[in-house]
């Protein structure tokens, strides 16, 4: 019982972390219908500076908000020099935003040192709780309330604001919503950068509960990413949560089980979703 | 056969291979006949590629995954059975079969979606095989890997330049066959515009998966080329960094037009020669993929024809292609 439990808890922060990550691509692509396979990029830069930062001052918190500004700033970048020139064209987007992961990358291994960094986590963070004779470890439970934190703040800024409304509007008919005077490049540009703070918030978080961290991390997690916004379907929010949630347990209990069959559970729970489901099991209602 | 029908351009090709066939004894050393032979090599996984991305406009990210299939099927055969050059071509043809079958299945579940989906459904299934590669030790050796023995014949450095041009020049004057063909046209009318030529009664589908087939099992020969000419296999041959070096291959030397490929190929392993012997020099150039990286996206901004692509557009003017430039919207959702 507390086995599963515990692979539960396992599951659930995973979840998260990847849900953190896939937020941005879903948002991303269903606003703009760009599928950024830099995101993993953004999600490496994010772990690597909050670290970097981390370990100098010896302050998570510190760590956290330097991963978010380097996220932002990167996520800027990216828009204006690399997406921007290639708004439209399906075929040049993939090809770009491919490269440019490479570029970030390599840039890590420039920047950082191509050897893996270890990660602990901060001590107020590190242990783990007794509730009869189960065992919660405190970092888990850290990230699965700060994926919920994050998932209530965005959800409140869509459904509640005003910037949250064109958001959502353009999501459903971007033409539509600059006909009514709407800047959308604007909007683009915004959310963008939020979507990239995300990827880098994911990022930081991931270092110490892998404990070690390596610059082509980024892309073997955005594959988990890109898995979970065709699950829960492109630009549906709420969707790449459940997906998310769904391929985290999925893979912390298969993890433990068929340690070989774990991330061929998860491609084939996206090819059947493809193959019979094209749209993702949410989709965005017009 | 009457001669005078034979285009200008074959003419000047076959005189340029026909070059390329006394280049070996001039250049008498190893290591480069090493390198041309590479390029050969690469020239023809480029060009499978290409057909897929250039022709088609359908853009795979595990392209690997048949070259990879065709490397293991060779190193497993000539590893468990005699190195002969029955045995040889018996792995040819498993290659060829393993690889035509998973392209079709993979074709007919995948071709339908939307790019986006499709590039990433391969990147991820290319990562399948990789992971599938590593596990399975028993019969692939895992990262570690193992050597074998080829066929004698094949040890020769010169044989095998000559081998692995005459398949280049054979499937070059293939594909530039198929590509000219009414099959072509349709594979080029999809590119443009799926939904009209859909609407004008082709079955989009049905082209598709053929070309997916075509090209897959190009790129597992070219894996069986590649792993007889260094004898030695492991995971590697699954990794995606060579799904990138073949797509850089094709976007920088010019997509849709078969011989940029190949010149992309060239330009990218003397490049990759050039810059690790650099390595010593400066521990940037161990970095290169910064630079490849860079340049490939100046290349996407900026010449999106490529080298060939847009040498033929200025010079050629008329004929030149759209390429990359495929329309918005076809592909909207």
């Amino acid at each position: 019982m507390d086995l599963i439990f515990s692979l539960l808890i396992n599951g659930l922060a995973t979840g998260m972390l990847i849900f953190l990550l896939a937020a941005g691509l879903t948002l991303i692509f269903g606003l703009m219908s760009v599928l950024n396979f830099a995101h993993g990029g953004l999600f490496i830069w994010g772990a690597y500076t909050g670290v970097w930062f981390y370990q100098m001052t010896n302050s998570f918190f510190l760590g956290i908000i330097v991963a978010i500004i380097t996220g932002l700033l990167i996520g800027y970048v990216t828009e204006r020099i690399i997406v921007r020139p290639v708004y439209g064209n399906h075929i040049q987007q993939i090809l770009i935003t491919l490269g440019f992961m490479l570029v970030l990358q390599e840039l890590i291994k420039v920047v950082f040192g191509p050897q893996q960094i270890a990660v602990f986590p901060p001590e107020w963070l590190s242990g783990s709780f007794l509730v009869g004779d189960v065992v919660l470890i405190k970092y888990r439970l850290f990230i699965i309330a700060v994926g919920i934190l994050v998932f209530a703040i965005c959800m409140f800024i869509l459904k509640k604001t005003r910037i949250g409304l064109i958001v959502r509007a353009g999501v459903i008919n971007k033409e539509m919503v600059q006909s009514l005077g709407i800047n959308i490049r604007l909007v683009f540009m915004l959310v963008f950068m939020v979507g990239a703070a995300l990827a880098a918030l994911s990022g930081i978080l991931h270092a110490p509960y892998s404990g070690n961290l390596y610059a082509e991390m980024g892309l073997e997690f955005s594959i988990l990413a890109f898995i979970v916004v065709v699950i829960g379907g492109m630009g549906s929010f709420t969707g790449s949560l459940l997906a998310a949630l769904l391929v985290g347990l999925a893979q912390a209990f298969m993890a433990y089980y068929f340690p070989a069959l774990s991330l061929a559970v998860n491609m084939l729970l996206m090819t059947i979703v493809l193959v019979f489901r094209p749209q993702g099991l949410f989709r965005v209602k017009g | 056969m009457n001669l005078r029908h034979v285009e200008r351009s074959t003419w000047i090709y076959l005189a340029f291979a026909l070059v390329l066939f006394i280049v070996p004894f001039l250049v008498t050393g190893r290591s480069m006949q090493f390198i041309i032979i590479q390029i050969f090599i690469f020239g023809i996984f480029a060009m499978s590629y290409d057909l897929l991305l250039g022709y088609t406009g359908i853009i795979s990210f595990g392209h690997v995954m048949f070259f990879g299939i065709g490397a293991y099927s060779t190193g497993i055969i000539m590893d468990r059975m005699e190195p002969t050059i029955p045995n040889m071509l018996l792995s040819v043809l498993v290659a060829f079969i393993i690889a035509g079958i998973v392209s079709f299945i993979v074709g007919i579940l995948t071709l339908r979606l939307k790019s986006h989906f499709y590039a990433m459904l391969t990147l991820a299934l290319a990562g399948l095989f990789l992971v599938a590669a590593e596990k399975w030790r028993d019969v692939t050796g895992g990262y570690d890997g193992f050597t074998f023995r080829v066929p004698d014949i094949l040890r020769e450095s010169q044989n095998l330049y000559f081998l692995s041009l005459v398949s280049l020049v054979l499937i070059f004057f293939g594909l530039r066959r198929l590509t000219k063909s009414p099959f072509g046209r349709v594979l080029m009318s999809i590119r443009e515009n799926e939904q009209r030529t859909e609407s004008l009664g082709y079955k989009v589908l049905h082209y598709k998966v053929i070309a997916s087939v075509v090209s897959g099992v190009i790129a597992s020969f070219a894996g069986v080329l590649y792993i007889i000419s260094i004898r030695f296999v492991n995971t590697d041959v699954f990794a995606t960094d060579l799904t990138i070096d073949v797509l850089l291959m094709t976007i920088i030397g010019g997509v849709g037009t078969l011989i940029g490929p190949i010149i992309g190929a060239g330009l990218i392993e003397f490049a990759h020669h050039w810059l690790s012997s650099l390595s010593d020099v400066h521990w940037i150039f161990e970095r290169w993929i910064i630079l490849y990286g860079t340049v490939y996206i100046l290349v996407v901004i900026f010449f999106p024809l490529g080298i060939v692509g847009t040498i033929r557009a200025k010079f050629l003017g008329s004929s030149a292609k759209k390429g990359l430039k495929d329309n918005q919207k076809s592909e909207a959702i």
